[in-house]
């Protein structure tokens, strides 16, 4: 059924104009991300993810085509897309609890802070026991918990991140997909996630979207129906599974094959 | 575990056998080494011995014979003319006067400086409106405005007050501007991604996150602002430190203009102090290094 839940990006474009030089990042992307599914945004460094991204969230305008959520066009961004950014943002002067709560008093959600939303989600990235810690006495994938749970307390329609968990060490990593993926089953979140990295692609996603490079263009969509059969939240048999080998040598050859043309 | 045992073996590898304890001890525990925090106490000693080897060489250079006493007193003798003075004088007044003229000129500054700076900071169109024309202000030197102000407001307060405005303010709009353009651009794209309008993040991102830079460049301009209060009172006053000071030069007192330069030195430094208090009790986030 093509419904309008979800999101849908149609023939997008980007060109970047600086200093008389123009970039063009991404040609004709046409994807969609049916409601409550998880997406991935797979590809080369360079080939446009996060300004993909960032157009999805309306901080950055497609010089192309259109992108709408849920059947409403996106042209700046909104509480209904929520995102995560790489560099573990969190407001320094707020306590986490008072920074899981910014996103509902700057709306003006009483209801929800009410309910205890905020408390509900401390908890669901286990973080109750600092929740009046301030940020700097918190490490990294802490602080990454401390925005995801910031960004799921707000109700937004899709959540957004650009390789979340980029730059923690494999175990903490680990935890935080499984982490992810436990909050987002529980909350029927739409997700699209940025990663390179193959192997957190195919555990987070449901669907891999693989971008080439210069310019980024689709190149292949890559469903994961293959997981519905494995035992949740198992990562070995995950990672020994025969779809899982395949796909993932698959997608290196796609990988290879990138950095070949650019050569 | 094997981590662990690893790290131990590689740490023995790397650091050659020494002697005794107390040597390898040594070598990491540099008098001077980079990022160093040091003990409260040893800092207001190390602080103290400073002063203790200005005052020592200020005693001795007075008893060499290089000027007169009269011209060049030693530090005993301002002290006990800093004591007339307050006892005896009524330096109290001229003291009240001088803090009096900095704290309105100055509060008036941050009245103006920080709307605009604050807005400078956050939009472009504000900045390349005012950036020129203010920078440009800054540039001319306040006191070069004493004649005009001394026409146009006469010789009381309103004019010392407008010249020390006019010192400091279009500094404090400028510096403020850079302290707020300095807020990390994610900072402002979280909240616009949680549903935050231009107000909102107005104030409770950009301004919120300057909030510390605000209180610390007005510890600096407020320097800047006692500079400019000897000067004014130097000029035409008839109270205030620099007014005294500028009695006691007519009757050669080289020993209070001293004092009066003291005083100024300590009014400074309580100044100073009391803004770090209010860093330190305001951002208690700042505890650790700053994201
Ligand atoms: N503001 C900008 N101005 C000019 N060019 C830009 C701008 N932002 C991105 N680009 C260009 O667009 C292309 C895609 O950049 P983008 O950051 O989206 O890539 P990415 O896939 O996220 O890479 P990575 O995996 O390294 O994060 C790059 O060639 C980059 O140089
Ligand atoms: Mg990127």
């Amino acid at each position: 059924m093509l419904s309008a839940q979800g999101l849908s990006v149609s023939a997008i474009g980007k060109t970047f104009r600086s200093g008389g030089q123009t970039v063009q990042a991404l040609d004709d992307i046409s994807l969609s991300l049916p409601a409550g599914k998880v997406g991935v945004l797979l590809g080369p460094s360079g080939c446009g993810k996060s300004t993909l991204l960032r157009m999805v969230a309306g901080l950055e305008k497609p010089s192309e085509g259109a992108i709408t959520l849920n059947g409403r066009a996106v042209n700046q961004p909104g509480r209904d897309r929520g995102m995560v950014f790489q560099d573990y943002t969190s407001f320094p002067w707020l306590s986490v609890r008072s920074n899981v709560a910014y996103g509902l008093e700057i709306n003006g959600d009483r209801d929800a802070l009410n309910e205890g939303t905020v408390d509900h989600f401390i908890r669901a990235v286990g973080l109750e026991k600092f929740a009046d810690a301030y940020p700097h006495q918190l490490s990294g994938g802490m602080r990454q918990r401390v925005a995801i749970a910031r960004t799921l307390a707000n109700y937004p329609e899709l959540v957004l991140m650009d390789e979340p968990f980029g730059a923690l060490d494999p175990e903490t990593r680990w935890q935080m997909q499984d982490l992810l993926l436990n909050v987002v089953r529980k909350e029927q979140n739409t997700v699209l996630v940025v990663t390179h990295d193959i192997e957190e692609a195919l555990y987070l996603g449901d669907v891999v979207f693989f971008l080439s490079r210069h310019p980024g263009r689709l190149k292949e969509t890559i469903h994961t129906d293959f997981k519905a059969l494995l035992p949740r939240n198992d990562r070995e048999a995950f990672l020994q599974s025969e779809d899982y080998r395949r796909l993932e040598i698959h997608i290196r050859r796609l990988m290879r094959d990138e950095g070949r043309d650019a050569a | 575990m094997t981590a662990k045992l690893s790290d131990k073996a590689t740490q023995q590898a790397m650091i050659p056998a020494t002697p005794t304890g107390k040597q390898r001890q040594k070598r990491s525990d540099y008098w001077f080494d980079f990022n160093q925090s040091i003990p409260a106490g040893q800092r207001l000693v190390l602080g103290a011995a400073g002063w203790a080897a200005f005052l020592l060489l200020w005693q001795v250079t007075s008893q060499m014979d290089l000027a007169p006493d009269r011209l060049y007193p030693g530090p005993a003798a301002v002290f006990s003319s800093l004591q007339e003075l307050f006892l005896e004088k009524g330096f109290f007044s001229d003291v009240v006067s001088s803090v009096t003229r900095i704290v309105i000129s100055f509060a008036i500054a941050i009245v103006i400086a920080l709307p605009i700076g604050l807005l400078m900071g956050s939009f472009a169109r504000v900045d390349s409106l005012l950036n020129p024309l203010l920078g440009a202000w800054r540039y001319l030197p306040a006191p070069a405005f004493i004649p005009l102000l001394l026409m146009w407001l006469g010789t009381g307060d309103t004019q010392k007050i407008t010249l020390l405005l006019m010192g400091v303010v279009f500094f404090l709009v400028i510096m403020l501007a850079d302290v707020t353009r300095q807020t990390p651009r994610v900072l402002i794209e979280t909240a616009k991604t949680l549903g935050g309008g231009r107000r909102i993040i107005l104030w409770t991102v950009l301004f919120r996150h300057s909030l510390p830079g605000y209180v610390d460049t007005c510890r600096q301009m407020l320097a800047v602002s006692w500079t400019y209060l000897v000067i004014a009172e130097i000029v035409a006053a008839t109270d205030g430190i620099g007014a005294m000071m500028m009695r006691a030069k007519r009757f050669v007192h080289v020993d209070d203009i001293m004092a009066g330069i003291v005083t100024i030195g300590v009014l400074g430094l309580l100044f100073d102090v009391l803004f770090r208090l209010i860093y330190r009790k305001c951002f208690p986030y700042l505890g650790r290094a700053q994201s």
